[in-house]
């Protein structure tokens, strides 16, 4: 089965600083992923780095079986080759943020079907369709004539889930979903997470709730310093942790 | 009870005083325009990765929005003249007059483009970068970015400081007179010079600047409104 994404010793560092060193990870299609590890711990820029938010300094990424392809600049930079090809991979990497950054100047329907209509060409009257049936499966259909502000941050982040859904991704990134929201919202968040689980989608999840990764990925790693410390099943490595490190993570 | 023969000299003049306005209304708006666009790419050059962009925007605001705008106006309208004849002695071509509609709204714009390039500057400073994140990571390009996502929310915050910029501008077209733009000034003085009653006009001057103005700020009003759409109000 041809991988949905895969990553081959990816590196970036902030100035001196070197968030990672050479992570490689396999996405198959249908794959939860959960990536844990302590802030700083290069998580989230790994993450980033996979829709090229942030731009790694080597490795590779294959995205349904299409390389994104890399160059080096006169200065000895990464940068990508062809910025076009970027823009069409990151349409198949819908990303949920921490911070949800629903466009605040739209309203929830016109944030769902922004991106389908202008950057995928969808005729308007079907991503219409196409994004109240996502905002139903969301459990906010009817809040699409409001604008995030005067939404509650559980329900302006399964908004922004919507969002990603419209997109139709081959692999969803989910950047700590609920690490922003008030404890008593981050179930109905979970909830829809989910329920995307069980539609057999591929997700690549950095969290830090434990008992999300425990119970419903299907594979976790653990980064510490910006390498893999502790990889494989959750039933396993929860249980029996290899890696001292992980030991002390989940024991914290 | 007030004499009303009294005022009809000013009935007489009316006609002409109002050419005058709608020629202060004129260099006001493209003064603006051509502000705004000086001032939203005076903006991107100072924010841009570019060193050269950042020096030419640097000296552009530095200059401009240190020496008086009547000096400026002095400068650029005299001292451009000068130039363009100059130029037509030295190319053997007849005298070539500049247009004082054209210099004028160019000096008011390219002096006020100093001011927006920094109100600019800082509302597009003022958009959350994750805003403008989530454009990327859903595919859009960067023009799309800029102008779906940036420009609206920048638009928020640049307005207060835009209409702050266009109240003084519109007050500036004042200047043009000097040039010898028909503008409602000058034909005020004149008007006032030949009744040998300069306040009546001046006055109403005064009163056409400030229905001007309090229109302006109505509509300012307005599009704060429109543009702070999906923002809590305090």
């Amino acid at each position: 089965m041809k991988s949905a994404l895969s990553v081959e010793g990816l590196y970036k560092s902030f100035g001196n600083l070197e968030v990672l060193s050479g992570v490689s990870l396999t996405a198959n299609r249908g794959d939860v992923i959960a990536i844990l590890g302590s802030s700083g711990s290069g998580k989230s820029t790994f993450l980033r780095c996979l829709n090229l938010l942030e731009t790694p300094n080597k490795g590779k990424i294959v995205v349904c079986g299409e390389e994104i392809l890399m160059k080096t600049n006169k200065r000895g930079e990464n940068l990508p080759q062809d910025i076009k090809q970027v823009e069409r991979i990151r349409t198949k990497l819908s990303m949920v943020f921490q911070q949800f950054n629903l466009w605040s100047h739209m309203n929830i329907l016109e944030n769902v079907i922004e991106a389908p209509v202008s950057v995928l060409k969808v005729p308007k009257k079907e991503a219409i369709e196409k994004a109240k049936m996502y905002l139903n499966k969301v459990g906010i259909y009817d809040k699409l004539n409001s604008y995030p502000a005067h939404l509650s941050g559980g329900q302006q982040q399964r908004a922004a889930i919507a969002r990603a859904l419209a997109m139709e991704p081959e692999v969803m990134l989910f950047d700590e979903a609920t690490s922003a929201l008030d404890p008593e919202l981050v179930g109905e968040v979970l909830q829809v997470m989910k329920d995307l689980v069980d539609e057999g989608r591929t997700m690549l999840v950095v969290t830090h709730e434990m008992g999300f990764a425990r119970d419903v990925s299907s594979e976790v790693i653990f980064l510490h310093q910006g390498k893999i410390e502790e990889q494989g099943d959750p039933k396993v490595v929860f249980d029996n942790p290899s890696s001292e490190r992980f030991k002390q993570f989940l024991s914290s | 009870m007030v004499n009303l023969e009294y005022f009809s000299f000013i009935i007489d003049y009316l006609p002409i005083f109002f050419e005058g306005a709608i020629v202060t209304i004129n260099v006001a708006v493209c003064s603006l325009v051509f502000a705004v666009s000086l001032g939203i790419l005076g903006a991107l050059a100072k924010l841009s990765k570019s060193r050269i962009l950042n020096y030419i925007a640097q000296i552009y605001t530095t200059v401009i929005r240190g020496i008086p705008d009547l000096v400026l106006m002095l400068l650029i309208y005299f001292g451009g003249q000068k130039l363009v004849n100059l130029m037509t002695t030295a190319m053997d071509i007849g005298y070539v007059d500049i247009n004082p509609f054209i210099a004028g709204f160019l000096t008011i714009g390219f002096i006020f483009g100093a001011y927006m390039a920094e109100t600019f500057r800082g509302a597009f400073l003022a958009v959350d970068k994750g805003q403008l994140e989530a454009g990327f990571a859903y595919g859009m390009s960067k023009a799309q970015v800029f102008f779906k996502i940036m420009f609206p929310q920048m638009a928020r915050h640049a307005l207060p400081g835009l209409g702050n910029n266009w109240l003084v501008l519109v007050k500036s077209t004042a200047l043009v007179s000097i040039i010898g733009l028909d503008d409602m000034v000058r034909k005020a003085n004149i008007a006032g010079g030949s009744t040998q009653k300069p306040f009546a006009f001046y006055f109403l001057v005064a009163i056409v600047f400030l229905v001007l103005t309090s229109i302006s700020i109505f509509i300012l009003g307005k599009l704060e409104r429109k543009y702070s759409i999906g923002v809590r109000k305090v």
